[in-house]
């Protein structure tokens, strides 16, 4: 290949994917972007004023949903992570012939629509149902008690739905690792725990970036968990809540996308910040 | 976007398999989608679209789910639905019946653009409520119908459905079903009457009330409250409404703001009280909980209509007239109510379904004569309903409308 070619190459190689987030992310924001400027309604039409007010406008009307649903997300990252890391070390250690099995069990749940299985929680999770009607009858809760339309219980959903996303990377990431460093910390005299802390963990890191952002970023936007778990209840609306209504039933077609901008951009400017503090940069240097 | 595609899927799913059993489907018998985020219709139209076949061989029927007799086993062809069957079998002309209506806004988005472009819709009859009829004549989107062809309307109409705010000639729609918007709640569970939606606010069913997540529905039962005519309400009126709402939405008063599903938790006593459609609470106390009562609150309550038009440039006007004209044959109506049991337009169905009754209780056969005889006063409105509920804001000016939304979407998202 002559040495204009192989300076090219790269570029061309990077074309299929360029061309993709250009076409379904780049135009669809752009269209966004010039859709929160527009002033009218639906049937008198929209026309583009340039009307950038729509930005602190919405900002202070639903400020107070963006921090609850990052505060959602972040709840439910932290979970996901307490309850999947345990998980995937054990699959990825003590899983032996048993791994791929495992891994299957834990992706097993996306065989099933993630509607109908929030769907079947809030069954389960009823005032009355499987779960509470047992402890209510049981004495051990009162009967007043209720779970569903609470924000323990929009985390709850979104926790559950996410945790695969968590699991996988983590996995990949510590299946990865060489034991004979691990021998090694022994050899050296490290404790159990500081092996795990000073090899595994340090290792395991760009698997806990991936699952963090695997779960963070769709959490941040999703709105059937305050739906339907949530039952639309005015103590759990998220952002995504206020956009689809916005876009479905009010028709406020600008301010609906002037959020969703918002949402893109805060969600990019957070994940910035956290893949610059612990980002795998810092590992491969 | 899958996602909510798959949900609008998983809904029409979980209705056909409710539709197996027609007992169990009765329990169904709401109104789903209003105001709920039943996402279907959008998603589904294009590949509807898409369908069609260049050549018309069906007049096209866009109406909202659950809103009509269906009837798998015993009848199934050409259409699940017996008495639509009985017009295409007199009439030769084949109907495609489409549940593609789950919420007004949405599905007029979803026509608006081909309206707006002078273009034909696919659809040759469409169901809008009362409101959505009026912004669509206003907006010049709507055919004329020809009172000439529709000798059983002048027939048979009842004076509660003809003439209303929204087309005083009814010069393009007829009314479809009707209903109230109330109040349905367990004397058991509140331990006391509910007469008014101020009872609904008692600090003592902190977190076990349901509202609708309709904005017209609860701004009207709000305003009625404050002794404000919701038809003639400005936006200082609505201000005054959401400041009621909001207090109590951010007291934790209410449990959530529910479309359909309100139902499911109303029947099983996960709420005490709950804004209710009429329909549904007669359905409630036949199939899944005999206790619930249904009120209309003493200051008032909203009563609106689904309507049939023919949006402009339609195909099958001609044909689309013989349909909405049919629907005015008292047979034809009583086989509808029967079934659905919301309120109809047509004169003495009362009458004919206690008839039914009857004749079902000669038989022998009491859990039908029972089921007739309940069904029978719910299917037009009694003078104390009329003269105590109201229609929905109308609102002149289209900023109004947004300043009620956007008023009505804090409360609905105003909780700690």
């Amino acid at each position: 290949m002559n040495p204009a070619g192989r300076r090219l190459l790269p570029y061309l190689l990077l074309l299929p994917g360029t061309a993709w987030l250009l076409l379904f992310f780049a135009v669809p924001m752009a269209f966004m972007l010039v859709m929160s400027l527009q002033e009218g309604s639906l049937s008198a039409g929209y026309q583009l004023t340039w009307n950038w007010g729509i930005y602190p406008e919405v900002a202070t009307r639903y400020g107070s949903l963006f921090v609850r649903s990052i505060s959602y997300a972040l709840a439910t990252t932290l979970l996901t992570l307490a309850i999947g890391y345990p998980m995937a070390y054990t699959i990825a250690f003590y899983g032996g012939r048993l791994k791929n099995a495992l891994v299957l069990v834990v992706i097993m749940p996306f065989f099933v629509s993630f509607v109908i299985r929030t769907l079947n929680w809030r069954m389960i999770l009823s005032d009355n149902g499987l779960v509470f009607g047992t402890l209510k009858d049981a004495g051990i809760l009162e009967q007043s008690y209720r779970f569903l339309a609470t924000p323990a219980s929009v985390i709850f959903g979104l926790t559950y739905n996410f945790l695969p996303f968590m699991v996988l990377p983590l996995y990949v990431a510590l299946e990865k690792i060489d034991r004979r460093m691990i021998e090694a910390a022994a050899d050296l005299y490290a404790s159990r725990a500081q092996a795990f802390w000073r090899i595994t963990f340090q290792l395991s890191l760009p698997g806990v970036v991936a699952g963090s952002l695997l779960t963070f970023i769709p959490a941040v936007g999703d709105f059937i968990n305050a739906d339907i778990i949530g039952a639309r209840s005015p103590d759990v609306a998220m952002v995504g809540n206020v956009i689809q209504r916005l876009f479905l039933s009010v028709n406020d077609f600008p301010a609906a996308a002037a959020l969703g901008f918002v949402l893109v951009a805060g969600t990019m400017l957070l994940v910035g910040v956290y893949t610059r503090l612990v980002g795998t940069d810092r590992l491969t240097s | 976007m899958s996602d909510l595609e798959e949900r609008g899927e998983i809904e029409r799913a979980i209705d056909r398999i409710l539709r197996q059993d027609p007992m169990s489907r009765r329990t169904f018998m709401r109104r789903t989608g209003r105001g709920g985020i039943a996402l279907g219709a959008m998603l589904t139209l294009p590949s509807l679209l898409a369908a069609c076949a260049p050549a018309k061989t069906k007049l096209e029927w866009a109406n909202w789910p659950l809103y009509i007799d269906i009837d798998e086993e015993s009848s199934p062809d050409p259409t699940p639905y017996p008495s639509l069957n009985a017009f295409i079998k007199e009439t030769g002309i084949d109907v495609h019946y489409v549940e593609a209506i789950n919420d007004n806004e949405e599905f007029y988005g979803t026509i608006q653009p081909d309206l707006a472009a002078g273009n034909a819709t696919d659809w040759d009859i469409v169901s809008p409520t009362s409101w959505m009829v009026k912004r669509m004549a206003d907006e010049g989107y709507l055919e004329e119908l020809d009172q000439s062809k529709l000798p059983l309307w002048t027939a048979n109409c009842a004076d509660y459905a003809k003439g209303l705010w929204f087309d005083p000639d009814n010069k393009y729609s007829v009314w479809w079903q009707g209903g109230i918007t109330g109040i349905g709640y367990d004397p058991n569970l509140t331990g006391r009457e509910i007469t008014s939606f101020d009872d609904l606010l008692d600090p003592a069913f902190k977190g076990r009330v349901g509202g609708f997540s309709d904005m017209r529905d609860m701004m009207t039962l709000t305003l009625a409250s404050l002794g404000i005519d919701p038809t003639t309400a400005t936006v200082a009126d609505a201000q005054q409404a959401k400041e009621k709402l909001l207090a109590a939405s951010r007291d934790g008063q209410f449990r959530g703001f529910y479309g359909n599903e309100y139902y499911d938790s109303l029947a099983a006593g996960d709420l005490v009280a709950s804004v209710a459609w009429s329909g549904d609470i007669t359905q409630m106390q036949l199939n899944d909980n005999d206790k619930v009562l249904f009120v209309v609150p003493k200051d008032g309550a909203p009563r609106w209509n689904d309507n049939l038009v023919i949006p402009k440039k339609a195909a099958w006007i001609d044909q689309a007239h013989k349909l909405i004209n049919y629907w005015y044959d008292p047979a034809a109506a009583t086989t509808l109510s029967e079934y659905i049991g919301y309120f109809s337009p047509v004169t003495g169905i009362s009458e004919r379904i206690k008839a039914d009754a009857d004749a079902y209780r000669a038989d022998g056969d009491t859990e039908n004569a029972d089921y007739y005889d309940a069904v029978a006063p719910t299917v037009a409105p009694s003078e104390d309903q009329l003269a105590n509920t109201f229609d929905y804001p109308q609102f002149e000016n289209p900023d109004d409308e947004k300043a009620w939304n956007d008023m009505f979407l804090e409360v609905t998202t105003a909780g700690g």
